[in-house]
């Protein structure tokens, strides 16, 4: 015990060695339920494996032979893209609408500013019920009023045509804001006088708008882009909460995919879930590095 | 000079108008809901404000229908066990790698930046087998070893610690303090805020998490309020009005956290930023 104390004590007062100490419990966590987890992701995609873990044999590559068939993965991976290529820009776009409107710090921006940024604070579950009891059919506020404007009164989570936009449209309301103060903490990073002194060359708004400030965002911009569309890519809570992948699986995403094979349909393949885990990760880091070149070059072209 | 209303300046007020009715018009159809009566939910045509007048009987009847009690308990255990942890256990890891010379230092830090990069999704199977050997699956230990530490709260950690003054700890060690004392007398209580953001960001996304609870617990005494209320919405099996209502209980934590610490849950999202 006292050896133990000793011990402790000159690794205390060394600060290289204490170094190692502070790291320590981190550094434990993270290795075992981190990067442990990511390298076995591999191992399990080559084997055969359940969710009761009472088989376990080597499969090869036969996981991802199955893949390439499986249409069900296909019709995931194009509806993640759907998602993608519609939900990105809109909030990207809504955000920066709203982030160059509120950016200044006067009372009533920040008040606008807290109020577009609290559906970013709830959690999908909670905001996914609202909206489903809001659009439902029979009994939705939304529907009725969508209704009297001349749209049918239909049930736009179980229609297999709107369940997709629908989704998307909600997850911007819940989404834009969290995007918005980013952008406005970039936008807050421009030195007024570049504004300064585009006006005293007659510059109008528009114009200081498209000379200076996107040029200034790009860094922000690109980091926007850039999450959001791997958060895009990652999406399953609302679509979980409010269509359960449905109707006719046409709101069924790769990430809501993985969690059904694994996890809430017979045999509970553990082994094709990682497999169509290891899938998705090689296609978000494909895109992650294109979009992060893309924007690099951009940044230094201007 | 005068303000000049320009058209794109009227364009540009109306759509931020737009938006700020967008946004509001369905929490408030939320707050006011809870307080209708069942057959006001279910009318036709439905209506924003209540015609039976308001009542209390969803808060009353929530408690019966479903064990929200268990679910917002298991919540606050594990979303307030991860934040506390973590913020601990990532101010000494950020410490380490913003004050401390030692071997490894660069590349440990470059490890920790690859982790923060990792989705959740591509770790989660074997995850959930390692937490199941160990035995612990479904169990609150369960639910908050895995998130006692954060890639990207040591990473936020390191940033307030190198932004403190130079050779700050050079008084502490003339009087003789050690090097955890250092830490945690000295450096840490300059650290609030820094340690204030990383708990609500951490606080924030436990609370609010589906899927890690919904696939580390399987009985309903052990589901948090995000995936127990999906299971029970999922399942149709209680009427409107105690769903809403559950639904605002589930809120009202966080929207109050809210109220009172905004700058520190936008913090959190500038700093994410800084790391791009």
């Amino acid at each position: 015990m006292s050896t133990d104390k000793r011990f402790l004590r000159s690794w205390l007062t060394r600060p290289d060695k204490a170094a190692y100490l502070f790291l320590l419990p981190s550094a434990l966590i993270l290795s075992v339920f981190v990067i442990v987890p990511v390298i076995a992701t591999l191992g399990i995609s080559l084997m055969n494996m359940d969710v009761f873990l009472k088989k376990a044999d080597f499969a090869g590559l036969d996981h991802f032979r199955q893949l390439a068939d499986d249409e069900r993965f296909w019709n995931a991976l194009k509806n993640t893209a759907y998602f993608a290529v519609i939900e990105v820009p809109l909030q990207v776009f809504a955000s920066l609408l709203a982030a160059v409107y509120v950016a200044k710090n006067t009372k009533f921006r920040k008040f606008l500013r807290s109020v577009y940024f609290l559906p970013a604070i709830c959690s999908f579950t909670a905001i996914g019920i609202a909206w489903s009891f809001l659009l439902d059919p029979q009994t939705g506020l939304y529907t009725e009023y969508l209704y009297n404007l001349g749209f049918p009164r239909i049930g736009f989570l179980r229609d297999p045509v709107w369940a997709m936009p629908t989704v998307i449209l909600m997850t911007v309301w819940k989404t834009f804001g969290y995007t918005m103060m980013l952008l406005v903490a970039g936008l807050q990073n421009i030195p007024n006088s570049y504004y300064e002194a585009a006006e005293i060359d007659g510059a109008g708004s528009f114009r200081k708008f498209v000379g200076i400030t996107i040029p200034m965002l790009i860094p922000a911009l690109s980091f926007t882009v850039i999450t959001t569309t791997i958060g895009a890519l990652q999406v399953f809570d609302q679509v979980f909460v409010m269509t359960q992948g449905g109707p006719l699986n046409k709101t069924e995403t790769v990430v809501a995919y993985i969690y059904n094979v694994g996890f809430s349909m017979a045999p509970y393949d553990l082994g094709y879930a990682s497999a169509i885990s290891v899938a998705l990760f090689v296609i978000i880091l494909i895109l992650t590095l294109s979009m992060n070149r893309y924007f690099t070059n951009k940044e230094t072209s201007m | 000079m005068a303000k000049q209303w320009t058209w794109g300046k009227i364009a540009s007020a109306a759509s931020i108008l737009v938006l700020f009715v967008i946004v509001i018009h369905p929490m408030s159809w939320l707050f006011v809901s809870n307080f209708k009566t069942e057959a006001d939910l279910l009318r036709f045509p439905p209506s924003f404000f209540p015609r039976d007048g308001f009542t209390f009987a969803n808060f009353r009847e929530v408690w019966e229908r479903i064990p929200l009690l268990d679910f917002f308990k298991n919540t606050v255990i594990f979303a307030v066990g991860v934040t506390v942890l973590s913020v601990l256990f990532d101010s000494m890891a950020g410490y380490a790698f913003a004050r401390l010379k030692f071997k490894g230092n660069k590349w440990m830090f470059t490890a920790v930046l690859i982790t923060m990069m990792i989705p959740f999704q591509v770790m989660m199977i074997p995850l959930f087998v390692e937490v199941y050997k160990l035995g612990i699956l479904n169990t609150y230990w369960g639910l908050i070893l895995p998130r006692a530490s954060s890639a990207f709260g040591i990473f936020l950690m390191r940033s307030f610690f190198v932004s403190l003054p130079k050779d700050l700890e050079e008084s502490g060690r003339i009087d003789g303090l050690n090097e955890f004392q250092i830490y945690w007398k000295l450096m840490l209580p300059l650290c609030r805020s820094g340690m204030v953001t990383l708990g609500i960001y951490l606080l924030m996304n436990n609370w609010n998490d589906l899927l890690y609870p919904l696939m580390m617990t399987s009985s309903a005494e052990m589901r948090t309020l995000s995936a127990g209320l999906v299971m029970f919405v999922g399942q149709r099996s209680i009427e409107y009005g105690p769903t809403l209502a559950a639904t605002t209980v589930s809120l009202l934590p966080l929207l109050l956290i809210y109220m009172f610490a905004q700058k520190y849950f936008v913090q959190g999202i500038a700093t994410s930023g800084l790391k791009g």
